[in-house]
């Protein structure tokens, strides 16, 4: 094994090896393994920095001349805001001062088109993407989307939904059934921007839960898409067996103030699962559905605890004034003290016919619950 | 009689052989762990636009609580920096713990507060709760003030701020550590893309403050620690963040968030009970108590990691106050598995029993014990003249080169994600630390540590001054 | 100097805007979307050189555009302070924040305007030169 011809300073080194025992062999071996361990680690350290260094140096060179020429020749254009934005014609020979050969300034160029149309919309916007489109920015991405990587592909559709490029539907929806997850989820994100069939098609088939960052996500496309056909999502309430996707609508219902869809709401506090019963309540809450209180106050005693909290919150925003009495005897009588608490809070939401009520609490009230009265009157407390 | 001696020698020759096998084989994995998570950390940093949150309607509600004793010098520019955090929905609760400095005055006449009836139920016991401010201006809206008595330990003040709670999440900070102002962001993030199970903590790296410089509780330049000791624990917590909790987190099995940031579960921390004001490792005992209630009620948890720094910490710079701290810390582990013992190697408690305990209990509680029985081993078999030298020294240089390099690896995962510190000299610097680390640091700790297991054992009744508290006013007693 | 003698305009006349944002792009589209023949623009970057800047010139500014969340102090707290001067100099809050609670909280502290980002140039020289109008 060790008939190679070594210098001869290595063979006490050697030798010591050959006739240790297996602790002081395996010492050895390892002793050679941190050395040259911590040096690649020194290394790569070193090549790390280096390479950050020199990529910072040169966006720092780069930058203010995009952002020069984006305010120049795009943001200053005489026509920027009174001629449509495919009809502008941008001096793109400005732009050819930039190393656009270099991949890197490429994507620098692109990521800062897409910082500054996340400042500015409109026809400016317009304009912004026209110019990513003309120089033919998007070369980049569409390479980015048939590389074999999925990382590659988020990035890509990530661009494009930022720069609003339309992508086939067929490019897009093998890979909304992607295996992998975050590849699944950006083409679905990108399949609601882009898409000019049936942008909510997915909410139909998706089987898994939504993620609360997924939510997010979508709650921010579907929101920003200029041109995006809101449908009544009391459909998916009613149909989708898929409870992330029902909550979600929920909240998209609330966030449209979609009345059409109280019925669907309504008929989902019938269901067994008690998560989604009081994300309903929490929904006819907010859209303030007066017709609903009955129903909520005659279901009250059988609900478990959240659900309960959630209907006392729903009263409060409805504030009808009709269920005062309901949440007096609440207030005085449950054992609960989040129960009491939230029956207080709507108490003072609905003053406006509950003062008396009110008055009269405060002069008979326990010490622990005039505090819980005085809590929910002081406009200094939010919750 | 010599050959009992001569068996005993062999089966603790072979026994050390083994534990020091096993510890280098967990480092080993723990390297490539944490490498692959710290990757999955960046590979999602990069794809997902985290300031969406920041303008998002569906952004989970989050609480800060922040202890305060006695930190008039700094309060206000801290809690300066907790207002200005980049999140949209969230309130901090600052709890001043029977502080006898002029603390409760300043916050006052800075923010404009008032006492007000403030009603909130006792689900955790605490020292009473003597007043709740809330600020008149409407600017400072998001902050309330607990004045409490002093309950001598963070673990009291924490729970009354728990008990007050409006969300359900926590942060848990102290009040003079600085946050990065992404810090709820941050946090919050995994447990949000969490895909199956419930996330009921996650932490992130902290770092030492000694060096860095700050401008009115925002940090402004980051430096590795120009004094030794503190630069000491720079490294080890770079080593202990950012390769072991990372590494764990890979696996699912983090032992441990710091008290000094960390979020939780607001429900599960309640259920079993809050912060232990007894522990002197409050914050390894509560996350212990939340797995066990999880395992218990069938909660199918998780626990994360990140590898960014988001808090800054004020690290003991003399050895009295350093000596104090770990003293603490090791009777805290040594409570801890003495009160969870049962825990130890049972399957029923899934990772937790299996992985998680045994190895804190053979490589964290045994370490220093191990340790110290072999440097008495050595000493004996010096003076009898039974060492072999050139394999002594041999071994010795392993453990040594092997040490440095693993610190050296976990300055590289946090170098390659983050590129922190101004120049590649700092890098160098800090570079240098684990050489002079095991010669001079990890002695320290063994005997630290050797004191607390003492004080357990014997039940000091420590006098607990409000200084030694961790985390509360150290920086004051430089 | 010269060309503000020629057209009669002068400091006195111009309007003076401070604008508060930490976003390094939103300043320059601003100063593009407010030219500097009709408005002083200065820019601060985030809530501590706002208060030195507002201090320096005993809050002699003619209107503030601010972010929300800022280092050093949050638009709230610079609203807060704005408004209960003497003389409240109206201010525009331009934030991404879609948090229905915190653009309340905005108004509530006495915002005069509100902008969501990505902004519309025209809506927020509208919006300006409306302000403006009003406070003269």
């Amino acid at each position: 094994m060790f008939d190679i011809q070594l210098p001869a300073f290595l063979e006490p080194v050697i030798n010591t090896f050959r006739y240790a025992p297996l602790v002081i062999q395996l010492a050895m071996i390892f002793i050679v393994i941190a050395a040259v361990g911590t040096l690649l680690a020194y290394f790569s350290i070193l090549r790390n920095r280096y390479l950050g260094n020199r990529r910072d140096k040169r966006l720092a060179k780069l930058l203010p001349k995009i952002d020069n020429l984006i305010i120049d020749e795009v943001l200053t254009h005489p026509e920027a805001e009174t001629v449509p934005a495919d009809q502008v014609v941008l001096n793109l020979d400005a732009f050819q001062e930039l190393p656009l050969d270099k991949k890197w300034a490429r994507s620098a160029l692109t990521e800062r088109i897409i910082h500054f149309r996340r400042n500015v919309r409109g026809n400016m916007g317009l304009l912004l993407r026209s110019l990513y489109m003309q120089l033919e920015l998007d070369k980049d991405a569409m390479k980015k989307m048939k590389s074999g990587h999925w990382e590659k592909k988020v990035q890509a559709l990530t661009e494009f939904t930022n720069m609003d490029m339309s992508v086939a539907d067929v490019t897009i929806l093998p890979l909304t059934n992607s295996r992998n997850r975050e590849l699944r989820a950006a083409a679905r994100h990108a399949y609601i921007k882009l898409s000019k069939n049936e942008p909510f098609k997915f909410f139909d088939v998706v089987t898994e839960p939504l993620l609360m960052w997924d939510q997010v996500e979508l709650l921010r496309i579907i929101s920003t898409t200029e041109d995006i056909a809101i449908p009544n999502f009391a459909r998916w309430v009613t149909y989708s067996s898929n409870k992330s996707v029902v909550s979600f609508c929920l909240k998209l219902i609330v966030h449209y103030n979609q009345l059409p869809a109280v019925p669907a709401v309504i008929k989902l506090l019938d269901t067994k699962d008690h998560y989604l019963r009081a994300d309903a309540i929490n929904c006819l809450g907010k859209l303030q559905v007066p017709d609903v209180e009955d129903k909520l106050v005659s279901i009250y005693s059988t609900q478990p605890l959240h659900c309960q909290i959630e209907i006392l919150k729903a009263i409060g925003r409805i504030s009808s004034g009709r269920h005062i009495d309901f949440l007096k005897l609440e207030f005085l009588h449950s054992t609960d003290f989040d129960l009491r608490k939230s029956a207080a809070k709507s108490l003072v939401k609905n003053d406006w016919i509950a003062k008396q009520v009110i008055e009269e609490l405060m002069a008979t009230a326990t010490p622990e619950n005039l505090r819980i009265l005085k809590h929910c009157m002081n406009p200094l407390i939010k919750y | 009689m010599s050959g009992i001696l001569e068996i005993l020698g062999k089966i603790y020759q072979s026994a050390i052989f083994v534990y020091g096998l096993v510890l280098l084989l967990v480092y080993a994995l723990l390297a490539i762990f944490s490498r692959l998570a710290v990757r999955q950390y960046t590979r999602k940093n990069s794809l997902h636009q985290r300031d969406l949150l920041s303008s998002s309607p569906l952004a989970p509600g989050i609480t800060i609580l922040a202890p305060a004793f006695n930190e008039g010098m700094t309060i206000i520019s801290n809690v300066r920096s907790l207002l200005t955090l980049n999140y949209p929905r969230y309130e901090i609760v600052l709890i001043n713990d029977g502080s006898t400095d002029n603390t409760m005055e300043q916050l006052i006449t800075e923010f404009k507060m008032v006492e007000v009836a403030y009603a909130y139920n006792v689900k955790i016991r605490t020292q009473p709760v003597r007043k709740i401010f809330k600020s008149t201006d409407p600017a400072y809206a998001s902050l309330i003030v607990i004045d409490k008595v002093n309950g001598k330990s963070k673990a009291d003040a924490v729970n009354a701020g728990i008990n007050l709670a409006t969300f359900n999440y926590f942060v848990c900070t102290d009040v003079d550590c600085i946050l990065d102002k992404d810090t709820l962001l941050e946090l919050i993030l995994p447990v949000m893309q969490e895909e199956n199970k419930r996330v009921i903590a996650v932490g992130a790296t902290l770092r030492i403050a000694n060096s860095c410089e700050f401008d009115e509780g925002v940090m402004t330049r980051m430096r590795p620690p120009r004094q030794l000791l503190p630069r000491f624990q720079e490294v080890e917590y770079i080593r202990s963040f950012v390769l072991g909790k990372m590494g764990w987190s890979y696996i699912n099995c983090v032992p441990n968030v710091s008290g000094g940031l960390g979020l939780f579960d607001k429900e599960v921390a309640t259920r079993c009970g809050g912060y232990d004001h007894s522990s002197f490792g409050e914050d390894m005992e509560l996350l212990t108590r939340m797995c066990r209630y999880a395992h218990d009620n069938e909660i199918d948890y998780a626990i994360r990691y990140i590898p960014k720094t988001l808090c800054w910490t004020e690290a003991p710079a003399t050895l009295k106050i350093f000596n104090r701290q770990r003293t603490r810390w090791a009777r805290g582990l040594a409570q801890l598995m003495y009160s969870h013992f049962h825990m130890f190697m049972n399957p029923r408690y899934g990772k937790m029993g299996l992985i998680i305990f045994p190895f804190n209990f053979f490589f964290e509680l045994l370490a220093p014990l191990v340790e110290f029985s072999g440097i008495i081993v050595y000493i004996v078999l010096a003076v009898t003249g039974n060492i072999n030298w050139p394999y002594a020294l041999l071994l010795l240089l392993f453990v040594y080169l092997y040490s440095v390099m693993i610190t050296t690896i976990s300055i590289v995962w946090d170098q390659l994600s983050f590129r922190y510190y101004k120049s590649w000299w700092e890098v160098a610097y800090l570079c240098m630390t684990p050489f002079m680390e095991f010669l001079i640091y990890h002695p320290l700790i063994v005997l630290y540590s050797l004191r607390g297991y003492y004080y357990f054992l014997t039940g000091k009744k420590s006098t607990w001054g409000n200084m030694q508290r961790q985390g509360f006013g150290k920086k004051k007693i430089k | 100097m010269f060309i503000h003698i020629v057209y009669g305009t002068n400091a006195a006349t111009m309007s003076k805007i401070l604008l508060i944002e930490d976003d390094e792009i939103m300043p320059k589209i601003v100063a593009r979307i407010l030219p500097s023949s009709e408005y002083e623009l200065d820019h601060v970057s985030n809530g501590k050189e706002a208060f030195e800047k507002l201090e320096s010139t005993q809050y002699g500014y003619d209107l503030i555009i601010t972010d929300i969340m800022m280092p050093y102090a949050n638009g709230f707290e610079i609203l807060s302070k704005v408004k209960s001067q003497p003389r409240p100099i109206p201010v525009i809050i331009v934030s991404n924040a879609g948090n229905e609670d915190m653009v309340m909280e905005g108004f509530k502290l006495g915002a005069d305007d509100f902008l969501k980002k990505p902004i519309i140039p025209a809506e927020l020289m509208i919006r300006v030169k409306r302000l403006l109008m009003k406070n003269k």
